[in-house]
């Protein structure tokens, strides 16, 4: 949703500086579109790649790696933005 | 991370361990836990932030990880990825650790 829209707006940027560019310059430049939010990054992994190893404190006062559950469980990591943020 | 915790019988039905993942502090991450309820531990990558950029999900600009679950198998193979909004609902992380038990077993 995010992506189509930054796509819909990449290409009437472009479309505005094509016309733009045919029109005598004699009309003052159009406002500048106002500055899209910076899209949220997607992750580089991909389904199918190895989990990047991890070894962090937790809250239980335990300190874990993602080798130790090699062969033994399915890890599942929810990562988030910030604590006190809900979700 | 509530709705999280209210599926954890399901992952745990599935031999999944599960964790949560921020930036903050450990003592930051034990009171959100104690404050929401949260059972499973929440790991803290507060020194570095390294783990958070390795997957992916860290925002320089912000200074912050952005939401994402990754289901990570046996083998430590990354099996399914929710991004943003997708990653609050654990529906679809839960059915994939479900999917990989039934895989074994057969």
């Amino acid at each position: 949703m995010i992506r189509k829209s930054l796509f819909a707006v990449l290409f009437l940027t472009i479309l505005a500086v094509a016309v733009s560019a045919q029109v005598p310059a004699a009309s003052p430049q159009p406002p500048a579109a106002p500055k899209p939010a910076p899209p949220a990054p997607k992750t580089h992994l991909k389904v199918g790649q190895p989990a990047p190893e991890f070894n962090l404190p937790a809250t239980d006062g335990k300190t874990y790696k993602l080798s130790d559950f090699k062969n033994k469980k399915n890890v599942v990591l929810a990562i988030y933005v910030l604590a006190f943020t809900g979700g | 991370m509530k709705a999280y915790q209210a599926d954890i019988a399901k992952f745990e039905a599935s031999d999944t361990q599960v964790f949560g993942m921020s930036v903050d502090s450990v003592p930051a991450n034990r009171e959100f836990a104690k404050q929401i309820g949260v059972t499973f531990p929440i790991l803290s990558d507060f020194v570095k932030r390294s783990v958070v950029k390795d997957y992916g999900v860290f925002n320089e600009e912000r200074g912050f990880g952005n939401r994402a679950t990754f289901v990570i198998d046996k083998e430590g193979i990354i099996q399914h990825i929710d991004e943003g909004g997708a990653a609050i609902d654990p529906t679809t992380a839960a059915e994939a650790c479900n999917i990989l038990t039934r895989k074994k077993a057969q």
